[in-house]
């Protein structure tokens, strides 16, 4: 025991008969005890809507006007910044090293306050001869609010050693445990404090996080899954109108797209008219935000633009952006309303209530009663030997619309490995999704590149004509397209090794293996 | 992690209780910090109210690691550790003088610190041996106190020159005046003089106060129990500075020539 005890510290239920501690007094006879005046101080903890620092296993909380970042479950301050409030990303933190720490993690993500709560302590110095501080306890109550009448949601003693001095937090710890306490496990405060705000840390993420039965019924797995992306939908849509970070829209169209590729890809589960109709639905629904992201898009891309530029013209392009800034508040007050629209509501409505209805088994769709497992490995692999074609294809002939092409059928082979992961196994599933995606980033980039300098095109004749600055804007606007171009040509150089890397022997061996009907039947 | 030194070859000059000050103000800001007491006198581990005594003395302190690292205790405030001085640490020179590499063996010593502790402040002992070339080697900052006084200031000549000799980094050392007495018109003098010849002198003083001299009855920095007093205040200056001057990681111009003359 006494060699843990030199460092770590120990937390003590309370005894049930003396919640205030009032045995301490007793120890006297055998410590000298010293008692501090009690500090009350509120914490208030942070995160993003999608826990990235606690999926990370970070803490950020503030205390009076510092920002303290720890380890989830650890006491040990990682790093700490004087700041009165935070900025919403974490871009705007003023240099120091919490902002490099915490840029990479956030990202576009904006901070929210998630909980607060409120901590008294009051320390006892337990002293030797010399009257120097050799362990200490500390008495800690936690409220939801300041006021003392509230419940208290916590109260425990601490036992804090002090470095060098392991005898005498050995015997402390001794006599607390004759005075009937017991050791309790630590939980971290964090979770106290989200338990207080209601909110359960990880709850959220965009990520498809289903399981599905091997022999479930296709259409009630597919319900399965767009049940889940309606929810992403309606959670995103929920916050939609605070305009705290980007990423609400972006997840609610994700979510808007693997539905429409849901529909599409999962074939012949549900009548024929129900999926025409609601494939139309979710193409206008998505249709309707379509200028605000790609609005967003560019002026997240502000300074990787700049960068781009040589530094004399890099002042020069700000009447772009200013220009676009104002074109996204009006594109966001239209999505706004769109989404305030009767049309809106009933769209969702009827989703919703054709979701929660139970299957028929006696339905008219060739697919519906088949076991998923089946028409998961069967759509995946055509997919699949669809794209091994069109990419041939390419390799021989690289022209901008095949690629395009190539681009769409990547994405939907993407959505239905998300869809069905948990029906395969999963590190397999993972490799394959990371290969895919490599070849995904290069034929996005040379897309957006695509549509960017066609953008910046259009867009540079809507700034107003008669100024100086629309003039140096435009030079400058020029210079960016000809270094999208440029990229853009590099871009496309690296297609025929992303493509080849991605129908390598390997991955078409797993593609197979994993999918393949014909094999799985001879296994079988 | 930055390591500063409270140095001087001369003495009484206010190097113990600038670093027990410091100490626990950067602890204060929620830095780890170690202040370790290099002089037999242990004046800074009796103001920390900690024993004297080095596990296995001078000859483990020398040996370095666990019997070091095992000799480290922690003060009455959080986030501040001490490694306590031992009367064996007067012979520091002629052991390290016994061994290879004589003029490194400190910044070994600390070397596994670096990772542990944000902050490491030496409190030494007047040297300008062996062991200041120690102390010049494992440091990143040496912090001179210098009193307004011509002796001071001829000491402080004595220093650079040791350093311009010795091929050691002048821009490292900064100055900052101690002791001040405000009222004598040599003190107010010389403090006019000295930052026109001299390159990193600290615009903050301590002056002399007996607020200062009753850290030995209280045992504890003076910012801890006077923490608004004049002294105190002085103090907070002075590490303000030494954030902003020094923290910022650069090194002042080294000293011209004829701040030697």
């Amino acid at each position: 025991m006494q060699r843990w005890l030199m460092h770590e510290n120990l937390k003590y239920n309370l005894p049930e008969d003396d919640p205030q501690c009032r045995f301490i007094s007793q120890l006297t006879d055998q410590f000298r005890i010293k008692d501090a005046p009690s500090r009350s101080e509120k914490l208030r903890f942070y995160d993003t809507f999608d826990w990235r620092l606690f999926n990370n296993s970070l803490v950020l909380y503030q205390s009076e006007n510092t920002f303290y970042l720890r380890k989830l479950a650890h006491h040990e301050i990682i790093d700490h910044l004087e700041l009165n409030a935070p900025p919403s990303f974490a871009w705007n933190f003023p240099e120091s090293s919490l902002k490099e720490r915490l840029v990479p993690i956030l990202k576009m993500r904006a901070l929210m306050r998630l909980a607060e709560i409120h901590c008294r302590t009051r320390p006892y110095h337990i002293l030797n001869r010399d009257e120097k501080t050799v362990v200490r306890l500390v008495y800690e109550e936690i409220r939801p609010t300041r006021k003392k009448d509230a419940a208290a949601l916590q109260t425990h003693l601490w036992l804090k050693p002090v470095r060098g001095y392991p005898k005498v937090a050995t015997a402390l710890a001794k006599a607390l445990e004759t005075a009937g306490l017991r050791v309790c496990k630590s939980e971290d405060l964090f979770f106290s404090a989200m338990a207080v705000a209601n909110k359960t840390p990880g709850s959220y993420s965009a990520k498809v996080g289903i399981q599905l039965d091997p022999a479930m019924r296709s259409d009630e797995a597919a319900k399965v899954i767009m049940r889940f992306l309606l929810e992403v939908m309606q959670v995103n849509a929920a916050h939609l109108a605070q305009d705290l970070d980007t990423e609400f829209l972006h997840d609610f169209r994700v979510a808007i797209r693997r539905t429409r590729s849901a529909l599409g890809q999962i074939k012949a589960i549900f009548p024929v008219r129900t999926t025409n109709r609601f494939k139309k639905d979710f193409a206008l629904l998505g249709g309707l935000s379509n200028e605000l992201r790609d609005l967003d898009v560019y002026l997240l891309n502000e300074n990787t633009y700049k960068e781009m530029l040589p530094e004399n013209l890099r002042n020069d392009i700000d009447p772009l952006f200013a220009h676009l800034r104002k074109k996204r508040s009006r594109a966001f007050q239209k999505v706004l309303r769109s989404l305030k629209t009767k049309k809106y509501a009933r769209i969702l409505q009827d989703w919703e209530k054709f979701l929660n209805l139970a299957q028929r088994a006696d339905s008219s769709a060739v697919n519906a009663g088949l076991p998923v497992i089946v028409l998961a490995r069967k759509r995946i692999f055509k997919r699949y030997r669809s794209i091994v074609k069109t990419g041939s294809r390419v390799l021989e002939n690289t022209e901008d619309e095949m690629l395009h092409a190539l681009r769409i059928e990547c994405k939907k082979l993407r959505y239905l490995l998300e869809f069905f992961s948990s029906l395969f196994p999963r590190k397999k599933v993972d490799t394959l999704i990371g290969q895919l995606k490599k070849l995904q980033d290069n034929l996005g980039d040379f897309n957006d590149l695509c549509v960017q300098e066609e953008y910046l095109l259009n867009i540079s004749r809507e700034l107003p004509a008669a100024r100086y600055e629309t003039k140096m804007a435009q030079v400058a606007i020029g210079s960016l397209i000809g270094m999208l171009a440029l990229k853009r040509k590099k871009v496309k150089d690296a297609f025929a090794k992303a493509f080849t890397d991605f129908t390598a022997p390997p991955n078409r061996q797993l593609f197979k293996k994993l999918f393949d009907s014909r094999i799985q039947k001879v296994a079988s | 992690m930055t390591t500063l030194a409270l140095y001087s070859n001369k003495g009484g000059v206010g190097k113990t209780a600038a670093a027990v000050n410091l100490s626990y103000l950067a602890a204060r800001t929620g830095a780890k910090t170690l202040i370790c007491d290099l002089d037999p006198q242990a004046s800074a581990t009796y103001y920390f109210r900690v024993k004297p005594k080095l596990k296995s003395g001078a000859k483990g302190f020398i040996r370095g690691g666990r019997p070091v690292y095992e000799s480290i205790k922690g003060t009455d405030y959080e986030n501040l550790d001490i490694l306590p001085a031992d009367f064996s640490l007067r012979k520091l020179d002629v052991s390290f003088n016994n061994l290879k590499r004589s003029k490194k063996r400190l910044t070994e010593i600390l070397a596994p610190f670096k990772n542990e502790y944000d902050f490491i402040f030496l409190d030494c002992p007047v040297t300008i041996s062996l062991l200041a070339e120690n102390i010049l080697n494992a440091v990143d900052f040496a912090l001179v106190p210098l009193i307004p006084t011509t002796l001071s200031v001829r000491t402080y000549q004595q220093l650079i020159a040791f350093c311009t000799k010795h091929n050691y980094d002048t821009g490292k050392i900064y100055t900052f005046f101690s002791m001040v007495d405000r009222h004598k018109k040599m003190h107010k003098q010389i403090m006019a003089v000295v930052p026109k010849v001299f390159n990193g002198v600290l615009q903050s003083f301590i002056p002399y106060l007996a607020q200062v001299e009753k850290m030995g009855i209280y045992r504890e920095p003076v910012a801890a129990f006077a923490p608004e007093s004049l002294a105190s205040r002085s103090y907070q200056n002075l590490w303000h500075k030494i954030q902003a001057a020094m923290l910022s990681g650069k090194l002042h111009p080294a000293q011209k020539p004829e701040a030697l003359s």
